[in-house]
């Protein structure tokens, strides 16, 4: 506790010093900090994002991720068989198509239409209501609903394509019953949900009866139904939300994990190197003072400790900063991240978790102490009489 | 106005020998290139007759013979995936995956890629296609495509983690600069003291701190310079693509020198120069 309080003066003669180094270890640490809630940012939303849903198991034609694999034939009959295993609540069909909303004045609003088999929803009603049975009826989401002023009960023109751009296809008039919130739904992305029949009408009255993906809840171990899926039907891919995480982890986002492994790295190195720079060259600037110290009675260990404790306040101050500096760093950059092209609008990829803050602070105790070691060694190894000799002579 | 190719891919869902009835249409079965990392995967060697089919059950499967292997140009959207891809002309792709009952010429294409014979005739040609055939979208092809997105986001995403690193750097480089600048005090006050003016201390320290950033910047980008083989073939390797992760143009070199050496000058004068405002009897310490 001594050598603290001393550590502390010694900080105090020195105020401009001191509190670039602290400064600079905020800053540092905040990039630290950012980093490592990037290397596992967009996981955990992402797992989030799973889980919110509803749906645990997923079935598609390949290990390819939904609307990049083959689409599956016989929709209604999968979901029907799907629906009849054990352990499952409910199972739903999903097929996506282009969609163009014509809005009388300028180009048509591009986006995306779901059609659904089964008796269930993937979206939430906000406002209005949720489908009724009748071919005419779709949902919309919030943005669709903002940028042409549309409430529950209001008309619009669509063209719909399955298999080309919308805009070759006939316009078809659909009737709003309900505004709501489709599960990852991209930032602008304009949603229409309705069920597969009023999809292939608008198509055209092409009855394929395809689908993008089935969504299964189930009411037992998610496992043991994406076995159960795979066995009565071996030609589609069941995967549960934790086997879709790790479908993600590799695909493209484990780019900003590496990133942030890179950056940890240098980040910590860099915050190493100049902690250490700093201490060993006040260390240097000091050796007569510490010798003096020596000479009074001051233990070889009480000094090593004081050096020790300086690195302590520099860091452990610095990397107190760092935690509100790293959380402004982090809106900012997810906020530039988040405009990367299809990305839901409620993933993020700088997440909070616990144990980014316990690894932070371990890190930082670790930097703090391998810092503090060449100028401890400097001071242990002070020859006391030879020191204050050339001090005075000097 | 030139129209050249459509680029278009066919995901396979399966990939087997040719036998039994297949044998037959072997012979005269339509070319086809495989992109690097399916040929790896399956093992498919230029000369062999691979089976391909639009359904993921296999079915109407029709048989290619592969005429050249060929690396996916790197797409930053797809990366993490492995591109199993394969390349044929549009009209093969068409018989495989026309619809029961579709007339032949009546399929939907994703889209027309156009060279014209005058690059600065561009926008104009954009402008009349979307005037002249409405249901027809044109746009340049520089501004197509998520991947100028991605960049582009990537892009300022790296320049936001630069400026806080810079940030960084630059405080530290002070603190470094204060505690060197004051460990030169009695030197300067002896220089003051027998007459040398201000600005002429002031100009030795600038040379030397410029000195001092210049040969850093250099250091920094010999290392940078270093480390950029070694960072492209770990992600290359990482990824299984041709993508450069990493490249060091001579523009951006003069960009960080730019950056570093005014930075490093101006933290050493700026560190200094509190010192130098002190009287020379105070700077020795009498």
């Amino acid at each position: 506790m001594r050598a603290l309080a001393f550590a502390a003066r010694s900080l105090t003669r020195q105020p401009a010093r001191a509190t670039l180094g602290m400064l600079g270890v905020a800053a540092v640490g905040a990039l630290l900090f950012d980093m490592l809630l990037l290397s596992e940012g967009m996981i955990v939303s992402m797992r989030d994002l799973l889980d919110r849903t509803g749906f645990d198991v997923r079935v598609t034609t390949t290990p390819e991720m939904p609307r990049t694999a083959p689409r599956m034939e016989n929709a209604t009959e999968t979901v029907d068989a799907i629906q009849k295993l054990p352990d499952v609540r409910t199972a739903i069909a999903i097929r996506f198509a282009d969609v163009a909303i014509e809005h009388g004045q300028g180009e048509p609003l591009t986006g995306t239409f779901q059609g659904i088999v089964g008796a269930s929803r993937p979206w939430t009603v906000m406002k209005g209501r949720d489908l009724h049975d009748t071919a005419a009826e779709i949902v919309i989401n919030r943005i669709l609903a903002n940028d042409l002023h549309l409430e529950p009960g209001a008309a619009i023109v669509a063209r719909t394509s399955c298999d080309s751009s919308p805009n070759a296809s006939l316009p078809v008039t659909f009737h709003v019953s309900g505004i709501v919130s489709f599960p990852f739904e991209l930032a602008n992305e304009i949603m229409i949900g309705g069920t597969l029949a009023t999809l292939e009408r608008a198509c055209g009255d092409v009855t394929r009866d395809q689908a993008d993906m089935v969504l299964v809840t189930s009411t037992g171990p998610s496992d043991a139904v994406a076995t159960a899926i795979g066995r009565i039907r071996p030609d589609l891919r069941a995967a549960t939300n934790a086997q879709m995480l790790g479908r993600v982890e590799q695909g493209g986002f484990t780019y900003f994990r590496q990133i942030s492994t890179v950056l940890t790295t240098v980040t910590v190195a860099f915050a190493l190197l100049l902690i250490c720079v700093l201490l060993t060259v006040s260390v240097n600037q000091r050796l007569g003072e510490i010798a003096a110290l020596r000479a009074l009675g001051f233990s070889r260990r009480r000094v090593v400790a004081d050096v020790l404790c300086e690195s302590a306040l520099i860091v452990g101050t610095g990397g107190l900063l760092s935690l509100p500096l790293g959380a402004l760093l982090a809106m900012w950059l997810d906020r530039i991240l988040k405009n990367l092209p299809n990305i839901p609008a409620d993933l993020h990829f700088f997440v909070f978790e616990p144990g980014a803050l316990l690894l932070h602070l371990t890190l930082l105790v670790v930097t703090a102490f391998v810092a503090a070691l060449y100028p401890m060694q400097i001071v242990a190894r002070l020859p006391i009489a030879a020191t204050l000799r050339s001090e005075v002579i000097s | 106005m030139l129209l050249t190719r459509a680029h278009l891919l066919l995901l396979i869902t399966s990939v087997v020998l040719p036998s039994g009835a297949l044998q037959a249409q072997t012979s005269n079965a339509p070319d086809v290139l495989v992109s690097r990392q399916l040929a790896e995967s399956e093992h498919i060697r230029v000369g062999q007759t691979i089976v391909l089919s639009p359904h993921a059950n296999g079915a109407e499967a029709r048989p290619f013979r592969v005429v050249g292997l060929y690396e996916p140009t790197p797409d930053p959207q797809r990366l993490g995936s492995v591109p199993r891809e394969v390349r044929m002309h549009l009209p093969d792709l068409l018989n495989v995956t026309r619809l029961p009952g579709q007339a032949a010429g009546t399929e939907p294409a994703d889209g027309i890629n156009v060279a014209l014979t005058r690059r600065d005739d561009t926008d104009a040609f954009v402008r009349d296609v979307n005037a002249r055939m409405p249901g027809v979208g044109a746009m340049r092809a520089d501004l197509a495509g998520n991947a100028i997105g991605t960049f582009t986001v990537l892009e300022r995403f790296h320049y936001a983690i630069a400026a806080v690193t810079i940030l960084a750097a630059t405080v530290f480089l002070l603190a470094l600069t204060i505690m060197l600048v004051d460990e030169r005090r009695e030197t300067v006050g002896v220089l003051r003291l027998i007459g040398l003016p201000v600005r002429r201390i002031l100009v030795q320290i600038l040379l030397e701190g410029l000195l001092v950033a210049a040969a850093g910047a250099v250091l920094g980008l010999l290392l940078a310079y270093a480390s950029e083989g070694l960072i492209n073939r770990f992600f290359q390797w990482k990824y299984d693509t041709a993508m450069l992760f990493v490249g060091i143009t001579p523009r951006l070199a003069l960009r960080c020198v730019s950056i570093a050496i005014p930075l490093g000058a101006a933290a050493t004068v700026l560190a200094s120069w509190a010192l130098l405002r002190r009287n020379g009897l105070r700077l020795v310490r009498r």
